[in-house]
């Protein structure tokens, strides 16, 4: 049986009637028509669907859409404002730090939950950060490279 | 993956609820073990009871001298950002921040992972260590159970079919006490333990006699385990390395471990002398750091 949920997506409110053992994942992809989540394992052990969840990094094939209902979820695709790539984005545009680009969506993610709480981040933070994320292409010294050559003094009020 | 989701609005609604369905609804904390189990097959379930509306479980309360409780729905990551947790018990801290990853830890509950009842539960070795009361709620009412009766073997305990763990209580130990937890994986992060060993280490007034040591271990024996022979080496002893050698032979022989994927027997018994001595070493050395003041 179908149930009612209302979803707070990148600040839109979705109602939605969906089965209640549906992942925040499938809805996000299926019934909202948000792909940029991507689906890897789909086990929480890739980190491809991390979205934020009150401003927390979580696997989005590990929460049920049901459970998920009156919070705040932010996806990529809320990353951009109007119009205007977040820093995070750019930087990771202008290291190269993108190669077949599966798991760049959750690790913008991840990366926008540690700058969000810790705004100079060291290198050994931004791994700890980046760990539940998995880049398979192994790109990751230029992501590194990316983060830390944010100029957060510029790029402030993006952030 | 198909089941009916049950959400009840407080511990009590929730409690009613079980009582009714019983086995038949599986309780869904942080989803990070159940909702995969689910989704690979491995469990069935016609009902899936979430506690996600149940904030009266989600508090970390120190309770003084007595010690510190810690409602079952608290987060990895909130157990290890925790300045209470990391005051009184920097080992269960540390724990909790070497499960998965940052996504994992901040969906994972400390209650679902004693629930789990995984023979690799990171945060037991930490609660063992520690002597700590879990309190077991159900409709008929509540009932105190020590962790080292609670595990039965791997993913099962003694939670009866109507019963729900509602909080995790510390007693505060007395003295100079100095503790480490310490997981072996082949990577930092998302690793289920290859080996987990904890040790604490309490001072008797001077820096060199043990009053007391503690050995826990995890992912070594079906359920996770004290090393208690292996402990009885240290009592009131000059602490010395031919002690430390030998409580960490006598703790592995105390385990027993499988071969799996990720490691052979005869490879865990190794780690366990390793990890052992490291942790002896370690929690000896936070023993001696110690100010008493610092655990009011």
């Amino acid at each position: 049986m179908k149930i009612p949920v209302t979803l707070k997506v990148n600040g839109e409110t979705y109602d939605l009637i969906i089965a209640p053992y549906r992942t925040l994942l499938d809805v996000l992809r299926e019934e909202i028509h948000l792909t940029g989540s991507k689906k890897g394992c789909d086990a929480g052990d890739c980190g491809a669907c991390t979205v934020l969840l009150d401003g927390k990094p979580v696997n989005a094939c590990l929460v049920l859409a049901a459970t998920a209902q009156d919070r705040e979820i932010l996806t990529i695709e809320g990353l951009a404002r109007n119009g205007k790539l977040h820093p995070l984005q750019e930087a990771f545009v202008k290291e190269g730090a993108v190669q077949c680009g599966f798991c760049t969506p959750g690790i913008l993610m991840s990366l926008k939950a540690l700058l969000d709480s810790n705004p100079a981040p060291t290198l050994e933070e931004i791994k700890i950060a980046m760990a539940g994320n998995l880049c398979r292409c192994t790109g990751y010294s230029k992501m590194f490279k990316a983060v830390e050559s944010l100029d957060r003094s510029r790029d402030a009020g993006l952030f | 993956m198909r089941f009916e989701l049950l959400q009840p609005g407080s511990l009590a609604e929730a409690l009613e609820m079980k009582k009714d369905h019983r086995e038949r609804a599986k309780i869904l904390a942080g989803g990070t073990d159940l909702l995969v189990l689910l989704k690979d097959g491995k469990l069935k379930a016609q009902a899936v009871m979430s506690l996600g509306r149940l904030s009266e479980l989600n508090f970390i309360r120190s309770e003084g001298e007595r010690g510190v409780a810690i409602g079952a729905l608290v987060s990895h990551s909130d157990v290890a950002a925790s300045r209470i947790i990391q005051q009184r018990c920097p080992d269960l801290a540390e724990a909790c921040a070497q499960v998965g990853a940052a996504q994992i830890q901040n969906l994972g509950t400390l209650g679902g992972n004693l629930c789990n009842a995984s023979p690799a539960a990171d945060a037991a070795p930490p609660l063992l260590l520690m002597d700590a009361l879990l309190t077991l709620a159900s409709a008929r009412g509540e009932r105190r159970v020590a962790i080292h009766d609670f595990f039965l073997g791997p993913r099962r305990t003694v939670l009866e079919p109507d019963e729900i763990l509602q909080e995790i209580f510390v007693p505060q130990p007395v003295g100079r006490r100095g503790a480490t937890y310490l997981k072996l994986g082949r990577r930092k992060a998302m690793e289920i333990a290859i080996v987990g060993v904890g040790v604490a280490i309490h001072l008797n007034g001077s820096d060199r006699i043990v009053s007391e040591c503690r050995i826990a271990m995890s992912s070594v024996a079906p359920t996770p385990l004290r090393a208690r022979r292996g402990e009885a080496i240290f009592a009131n002893q000059e602490i010395r390395d031919e002690l430390i050698e030998e409580a960490a032979e006598v703790a592995a022989e105390e385990a027993s471990p499988i071969s799996d994927v990720r490691a052979t027997r005869g490879y865990r018994l190794d780690m366990i002398r390793v990890l052992c001595r490291r942790a002896a070493r370690e929690a000896l050395a936070r023993a001696r750091n110690h100010k008493a003041e610092g655990w009011r």
